[in-house]
């Protein structure tokens, strides 16, 4: 197939672009102006420039693809910034494909959507979504409308659609801080230490995501997390143990943690009106999110595209931080 | 303009600024919002969706002959600005205009006379008039606390190439305005050195320098440092992209006493009499007090987000007081030619990229 990858100079887009070129795929892989292009992994691999903001010449050069995997998306500045970066992209994207010979679009969306006050402690694909992102973030708000633009723009003109929700990629230059919530003095604080940390490693989300365009037909969302899920403290420890720079841990558990952003909730609902804006760690809705103990579920990705992470933390670790 | 309804009012552009002046417009009752409208349909029905407004166009012709609102806010880029408010002015309605409403003191004269030929209202935002800070300065400069004012120096350092204005991702430049990046700061500091002043009409002269000192080629012009002379006050007027922390820093020196300020992280100080010379000491420890007190009230600000574009909402309820009851608007025809031209002068110093 002919692939377009948006994001393709990302953490993950890189992968993916390597991922889908391994399978025999012809990649156009889209790049922003300004960014450094990695060593060619294939001579299927066609690098196009372009910043989805804007309009110009990458819009007659995604015409044409059997599919596409928009990994494209703002993950920093404030709300209007996100949204430009991540839905109004997405819009000018959808608006420059050629519908006839598209067959199959994958949006990189993320876990970030779903609700973590409600609907039980097991997260599969069938768990409630954010039901008011506004008091979440900006990066979850804008999330949830790209996947509602995408997938109902695909709807519209009767292509496969599938979203895929990755927990928190890591691999090579993105290592969560070891799990930590926040260093002070000689030690880390690791908030939530027996919760598990929703972890997949950026080969093995790539790996679904290339398996997901292939699987044209098989639409709706997949949840992708890896079979071994560490907890906080674990992941916190494995890195240690593979030669990170993490310092010794100090244990908070979820009930303190929880305690703290119930205060402040009640502080900023007394005195503040509710309207106080807090960081993440004071943040009870995103504390939750972040820290609160859940089950993940990765069965209907394994089952319907088929995928098997490979790559395991231990093995993965001591390729991030160099001890063999 | 007095018959007791709301004004329909609409909004054309989307982006940063529209998200402060919307939440004023959805929530007064002397403003009925009745349209957004931006090039980018997901942007224009989330902001529909989000502030409640009655429709969302993709083209402003469209949604003025269709919505025939009673005033439009244009918050476009600034290139855009002169055009677009001839559509509104045709259209009938009157315009409040994201600033610099035009690039040259010429053009800005020249639209507001076409709107003056209609009969309609033109006002360019000069939102920072209406912040806590800048009203207490005010006050202080008017009231004669520090005598007659003689300097006014206004030193903005802001990384606004970490922005839009200097992403080299996106083609073209930051800002389309013969200043560039800096043109987009410029009317702030002209209409406040001008009001710190007490000056009106032309200034007598300016010198300094244009500059591009960053070499990003989307900026085009990334530093100012500008003297300018009006009557008895002198002042410099910097715009700095390169030094941190961010901040707006404001010095007022009269005969008498001195001010100084900043109004991203407000703070108040004076120096002058009675506590000066032996008893200056005293003025210090009270300038510490303030400066405590300032902390906590930033931090406050900060939790609370009450940022630096607070003064917004004061601002569009001025201008919609004025409209309502057809009083006098905040600012007149003549101050923002004045800052226009104040604007083309220090546009003047460029120097080549």
């Amino acid at each position: 197939m002919k692939v377009l990858v948006t994001g393709a100079t990302g953490f993950l887009g890189r992968a993916v672009v390597r991922a889908l070129a391994e399978r025999g795929h012809e990649v156009v892989a889209m790049a922003r102006p300004a960014a450094s292009l990695p060593q060619p992994v294939s001579p299927n691999v066609n690098y196009i420039r372009g910043d989805l903001r804007q309009g110009g010449e990458w819009c007659k050069a995604v015409r044409g693809v059997d599919a596409v995997v928009h990994a494209a998306a703002s993950t920093g500045g404030g709300f209007p910034d996100q949204f430009a970066g991540t839905v109004v992209a997405t819009e000018n994207l959808l608006n420059c494909i050629d519908w006839e010979s598209l067959q199959r679009f994958v949006l990189i969306s993320s876990f970030s959507v779903y609700d973590y006050a409600g609907g039980g402690r097991a997260i599969d694909e069938k768990h409630p979504l954010e039901p008011d992102p506004s008091r979440r973030d900006a990066y979850t708000w804008t999330k949830m409308l790209q996947e509602d633009l995408a997938a109902s723009t695909c709807a519209e003109h009767g292509v496969s659609f599938a979203s895929i929700r990755p927990g928190a990629i890591y691999g090579p230059g993105k290592d969560w801080d070891s799990g930590a919530a926040m260093k002070t003095g000689k030690f880390e604080l690791v908030f939530s230490p027996l919760a598990k940390l929703r972890l997949t490693h950026v080969d093995n989300c790539a790996e679904a995501i290339a398996a997901a365009v292939e699987k044209v037909g098989v639409d709706g969302v997949f949840n992708i997390v890896d079979d071994e899920v560490p907890t906080h403290a674990g992941y916190h420890r494995a890195c240690r143990a593979a030669g990170s720079d993490a310092r010794r841990a100090l244990y908070v558990p979820w009930w303190f943690v929880a305690s703290m952003g119930l205060g402040v909730r009640l502080v900023n609902r007394l005195f503040f009106g509710g309207k106080a804006r807090l960081p993440e760690i004071l943040d009870y809705p995103r504390q939750k999110a972040r820290w609160r103990p859940f089950n993940y579920s990765n069965a209907k990705a394994k089952a319907e595209l088929g995928w098997e992470p490979r790559v395991r933390v231990a093995e993965a670790t001591r390729l991030m931080f160099g001890k063999r | 303009m007095n018959s007791g309804q709301p004004l329909k009012c609409a909004v054309i552009g989307c982006g940063t600024i529209a998200y402060e002046h919307l939440p004023y417009l959805s929530e007064s009752p002397l403003v009925e919002l009745v349209a957004v409208c931006d090039r980018s349909n997901a942007a224009a029905t989330f902001v529909q969706k989000r502030f409640h407004a009655a429709k969302a166009y993709t083209d402003h012709a469209a949604m003025l002959a269709d919505a025939k609102p009673d005033v439009v806010h244009i918050l476009t880029p600034p290139h855009t600005h002169v055009a677009i408010a001839r559509d509104c002015l045709d259209a009938g309605a009157n315009v409040i205009c994201e600033k610099p409403m035009a690039g040259t003191a010429n053009e800005t004269a020249d639209l507001l006379d076409y709107a003056a030929e209609r009969d309609r209202l033109l006002v360019e935002s000069r939102n920072y008039l209406f912040n806590d800070q800048v009203i207490d300065i005010r006050r202080i400069i008017d009231g004669g606390e520090l005598g007659e004012i003689r300097e006014i120096d206004l030193i903005l350092s802001l990384d606004f190439l970490g922005g839009p204005f200097g992403d080299l991702n996106l083609a073209g430049p930051g800002v389309d305005l013969p200043a560039g990046a800096v043109h987009d700061f410029l009317p702030h500091l002209a209409y406040l050195f001008l009001v710190f002043a007490g000056h009106s009409g032309d200034v007598d002269d300016v010198q300094g320098r244009l500059a591009n000192l960053s070499g990003n080629s989307r900026a085009g012009f990334d530093h100012l440092d500008a003297l300018v002379v009006a009557g008895n006050v002198r002042g410099r007027l910097r715009i700095t992209s390169d030094v941190g922390p961010d901040s707006f820093r404001v010095y007022a020196r009269g005969t008498d006493a001195s001010l100084e300020s900043d109004l991203f992280n407000p703070f108040l100080r004076i120096d002058g009499p009675p506590n000066i010379g032996k008893r200056s000491f005293i003025g210090q420890i009270r300038n510490g007090f303030s400066l405590v007190r300032a902390g906590t009230r930033n931090l406050r600000n900060k939790v609370m987000q009450h940022g630096t574009y607070h003064g917004m909402p004061r601002m569009l309820d001025a201008i919609y007081r004025s409209l309502a009851t057809s009083g006098e608007p905040p600012f007149t025809p003549a101050q923002m030619i004045d800052t226009a031209r104040l604007v083309d002068r220090l546009v003047a110093l460029k120097i080549a990229r």
